[in-house]
């Protein structure tokens, strides 16, 4: 965002097909976004040039040129490293850099230092791979075939995931992959771009419309007089809030602190998906209100003083906005189960009793809507990425943002001949460390994800019987090495301490990650990984907890007992 | 913004014309006679060619007839060139295809009256079309293999015509090369290595080879016995997993849903699916679904609601293998709850201020709920504490 005045992804999910060059960093794509694997599998078939940058031997691997495996917590050294190549051997796009962007000289004084060989000692990835990485990104080549482009340089794109953001230095991360791409000149064209994949149905849909603590709807600063006041003016009011929020992890604590009294929760569960979970745990039972508005009853609904019953996606109308920025319309293929609602026809209920409570005087039907329908043509007008939109106009292939007015046609790629905020910045960022690093009593590096056959907390598809033949029990991945020096065998049940609490769970040995680093998926309710994961250090910026990196130590209970 | 709108599917490429049937056609170099005939809206029947996958010219269905060659030629593999004359019909065409759908006839069981395939069978549909009721040779059945080892899908080789569709999806675009063709001639079949169950292969499960199979060959083990092609409704949605927004188009047979599978107009993911997306719905149908509002049984009873006492346990939810929820909660009519809920959230704004109240939207609701539910938690609480699961 601070790079091009806009956060998402840049380029559309069908563009990767056509690239000469993908690098994926901090993306399990094929297990959890099997769909956009597809598109890097057929890009790979093509003659595309494949760089997986990963601490795990993600099963994409097997279609890469390239797999670079940096211990957890050092890629930042390998994306510097890349760009000192890069700038070093006279790859950059100097043109590109010239017309396009700002801040060259300060990122080029930072790169100084950062070699290929000071990169290979902390990261322990070879410093020729991390050089060839840099040559096949930059120059966009590929393995074999014709590229769709007769560009000097080939495309390439990027691709990336919470591997990068759930950091205490994401939004580094994040800056150096945009940093790397304006190097190159691999942005703003077909195939290129810098591509965050998001993990969730509406994850894009839900930021855009203002569910974040400091922006309205359409990403516009609250701590801004003149955006603020329009929005206030448009919903009939003198003026909003102008105080960022709190953010989830910062509630949790405000909560404990007392300064927190009350929770309104709309389909989410943070006793799983939140890092800490005894932390969370005793901060929602402290709570004087919990109300949670569920489909199922998930483990913060057990915590819950009132639960309301949900519809589901299969169950509503609406709109979603996915990764690459379309907004696509929801049919309903079932009725909601008993008594369920969907969640717009709940809110909006409590709103306006919430208004008579508090004897709070409004046009009458403020907070009635006929339909879905009507609630987006009101977001529409006060979103302006979505001000072109209106419901109907969605219907087929729906429309990816910015769509500023009602004849344009979407936007399909970002930054175009134009950055949003004018010229693309150069952010000279420096390598940082990890918050919680591995030491005596906790040798091991704990890092959290998913697998292909479920999906978050688990409260769908654990409940979905053709997934749950397929992969029935939570299981942490454990190198063969960290295996064999606690006399562990493949499926038996191992406990994982870390610093906050510990888990049991059954052992998957496998050469899927590296010595000295464990992987846990956070779907399992009976191995909550997330009682594990830290949520001391958050990156500074997005507020994001570091879920990627957590210091533990395995236990063998038989060898105890032996 | 900046961003100037630009198909990404449009690049410019060499443009050739030919002519399909007299009608004059541009199309791009690298193409091939039956995907453009296709795309003009000519017909050619086709077999073995998808659109998605790579050419494989097996089934001879697809043959035609070139201006200046002798013999007929499958127009699959056919690249477009520069004045190329194509005739797509006639009686030799007619014959020659007619005698390749008999030899796939021969090795196929004619159930059609009690296949649930019956109505999207490409085989079905092309014997119809060219009238074959039955094979003029000595039908032989070369595989009677039925392999259902699996929850999601069965494998059942009587009707499988080895067009090797599934096997070039599952290598081509998902990239795991679980199935081959096995053995030779007239044995052929399709198998896993060694022909071990799916589990044991490389298969992930994600049905994009049942999708594009053209027979009862490959079939969802949720619609089986269920009801036939006809009688069923198809709704179209998005899927509600991960940010990919694939469109996913549900068959169902009155309110039950007896499969799920993609829509090639999906703008995203045209005909491909994971297994999530394909087969992870059923929750929907989950006994446990929260059908009712709920109070917690201490509350409860400080409302009078019940006249038995309780208390919150000390120990985790989690702790709990199987928490039931109706040990802990009362179900209530939903105006108590709603009431409920908004006079706890007013007091609590009145009490303390608006900053004490914290709204967790959700990465899974539509935008419609989380623009309400921000401007609730903004206009109507009055406090910018509101986040959902972005980061997590």
């Amino acid at each position: 965002m601070q790079a091009f005045g806009s956060g998402a992804m840049t380029n559309s999910i069908r563009g990767i097909r056509d690239a000469d060059c993908i690098l994926i960093t901090g993306s399990n794509t094929a297990e959890a976004h099997p769909v956009i694997g597809y598109e890097v599998i057929r890009a790979t078939k093509k003659g595309a040039h494949l760089i997986i940058i990963d601490p795990r031997r993600v099963p994409l691997v097997d279609h890469a040129t390239l797999f670079l495996q940096p211990q957890p917590g050092t890629d930042i050294y390998v994306f510097l490293a890349m760009m000192h190549t890069i700038v070093k051997e006279g790859w950059a796009d100097q043109v590109f850099i010239e017309e396009r962007t700002e801040g060259f000289e300060d990122l080029a004084k930072v790169l100084d230092t950062y070699t290929p060989e000071r990169a290979a000692l902390i990261s322990g990835v070879p410093s020729e791979q991390i050089v060839e990485a840099a040559r096949l990104y930059a120059l966009g080549v590929r393995s074999k075939g014709d590229s769709v482009y007769d560009d000097e340089r080939g495309h390439s794109t990027i691709l990336y995931a919470m591997g990068i953001t759930q950091r205490s230095n994401g939004t580094d991360n994040v800056i150096s992959l945009a940093n790397l791409s304006m190097l190159c000149g691999q942005i703003g064209k077909p195939s290129t771009g810098v591509n965050p994949l998001r993990g969730q149905s509406n994850v894009q849909g839900a930021c855009d419309v203002g569910c974040l603590v400091n922006v309205l709807p359409g990403y516009q600063r609250v701590n801004l007089d003149e955006p603020r006041r329009s929005v206030a003016k448009f919903w009939g009011l003198e003026d909003l809030p102008d105080k960022p929020g709190l953010t989830i992890v910062e509630a949790t604590h405000a909560a404990l602190e007392g300064d927190v009294r009350a929770m309104y929760i709309m389909g989410e569960n943070p006793m799983m998906s939140d890092p800490n979970t005894q932390h969370v745990e005793r901060s929602l039972r402290s709570l004087d209100f919990l109300v949670v508005q569920e489909i199922f009853p998930s483990d913060t609904a057990f915590l819950a003083h009132v639960i309301l019953p949900a519809a589901s996606s299969l169950e509503k109308e609406g709109t979603f906005t996915n990764t690459e920025r379309r907004i696509q319309r929801l049919h309903a293929v079932l009725p909601a189960p008993g008594e369920a609602w969907p969640d717009w026809r709940i809110t909006a209920e409590i709103a306006s009793r919430f208004d008579q409570e508090r004897e709070t005087n409004r046009e009458p039907g403020y907070w009635h809507f006929d339909s879905v329908a009507d609630i987006f043509d009101e977001l529409a007008l006060v979103t302006p990425i979505y001000r072109g939109m209106n419901y109907a106009r969605l219907e087929g292939q729906g429309l990816q943002w910015p769509c500023p007015e009602e004849d344009h046609p979407g936007t399909p790629i970002l930054h175009v001949g134009r950055f949003s905020r004018g010229r693309g910045k150069f952010n000279p960022i420096e390598a940082r460390d990890p918050a919680e690093q591995p030491d005596e009593e906790y040798p091991l590096i704990l890092t959290t994800g998913r697998v292909l056959y479920h999906y978050h907390t688990g409260t769908m598809t654990r409940r979905s019987e053709p997934l749950h033949w397929r992969e029935p029990h939570g299981f942490v991945e454990i190198n063969p090495n960290d295996a064999e020096a606690i006399d562990l065998e493949d499926g038996f049940a191992v406990a994982i301490h870390s610093r906050r609490g510990q888990v049991r769970t059954r052992a998957r040995i496998t050469e899927r990650v590296p010595p000295g680093t464990v992987f846990l998926a956070f779907h399992w309710r009976e191995a909550p990984a997330n009682v594990l994961t830290q949520d001391h250090t958050l990156d500074p910026v997005a507020k994001i907890p570091e879920y990627k990196v957590c210091a533990v130590r395995l236990e063998n209970p038989r060898q105890n007992k032996k | 913004m900046s961003g100037v709108s630009f198909n990404e599917a449009i690049l410019e490429l060499p443009m050739v014309t030919l002519t399909i049937d007299g009608k004059k056609i541009e199309a791009p170099a690298n193409t091939h006679v039956l995907q453009v005939a296709l795309k003009n809206g000519i017909e050619i029947p086709h077999l073995c060619y998808h659109p998605e996958l790579s050419v494989s010219g097996g089934c001879r269905l697809c043959i035609v007839e070139v201006e200046g060659y002798s013999q007929p030629v499958p127009s699959c593999g056919l690249a477009c060139t520069d004045g190329l004359v194509i005739t797509t019909q006639g009686e030799r065409l007619y014959e020659l295809r007619k005698n390749v759908l008999d030899l796939f006839i021969s090795d196929h069981p004619l159930d059609c009256v009690i296949c649930e395939k019956a109505g999207a069978c490409l085989l079905q549909e092309y014997a119809y079309e060219y009238g074959i009721k039955e094979t003029t040779y000595t039908p032989t059945i070369s595989s009677t293999l039925y392999q259902d080892d699996n929850p999601f899908f069965i494998r059942d080789h009587q009707y499988c015509i080895l067009c090797g569709r599934c096997v070039r999806m599952c290598d081509e675009i998902v990239g795991v090369h679980a199935i081959d063709f096995a053995k030779r001639g007239f044995e052929t079949n399709i198998a896993t290595p060694y022909d071990g169950p799916m589990i044991e292969s490389t298969c992930v499960f994600c049905g994009n080879c049942v999708q594009v199979c053209p027979t009862a060959a490959l079939m969802p083990v949720s619609r089986k016995d269920k009801g036939r092609e006809w009688e069923l409704d198809h709704k179209t949605t998005i899927c509600g997993y991960c940010g990919v927004g694939c469109q996913l188009e549900y068959a169902l047979k009155g309110d039950e849903i007896l499969y799920a599978q993609a829509s090639p107009d999906g703008p995203v993911n045209g005909e491909l699916l994971c297994t999530k997306g394909r087969y992870g719905w059923d929750f929907v149908l989950s006994p446990e679904r929260l059908t009712r509002p709920l109070i917690r049984r201490d509350l409860a009873y400080e409302l009078g609601l019940t006249s038995e006492p309780w208390e919150q346990p000390d120990t985790s939810p989690l702790a709990d293998r199987q928490p039931k929820i109706e040990d802990y909660f009362i179900p209530v009519d939903w105006e108590m709850a709603l009431d409920l809920v908004a006079s706890r959230l007013a007091a609590t704004v009145n009490e303390h201020d608006p900053d004490s109240v914290v709204g967790l939207a959700s990465a899974r609701c539509t935008n419609e709920e989380n623009y309400l539910f921000q401007k609730f938690i903004r206009a109507g609480i009055g406090t910018n504490n509101v986040d959902h699961c972005a980061r997590l």
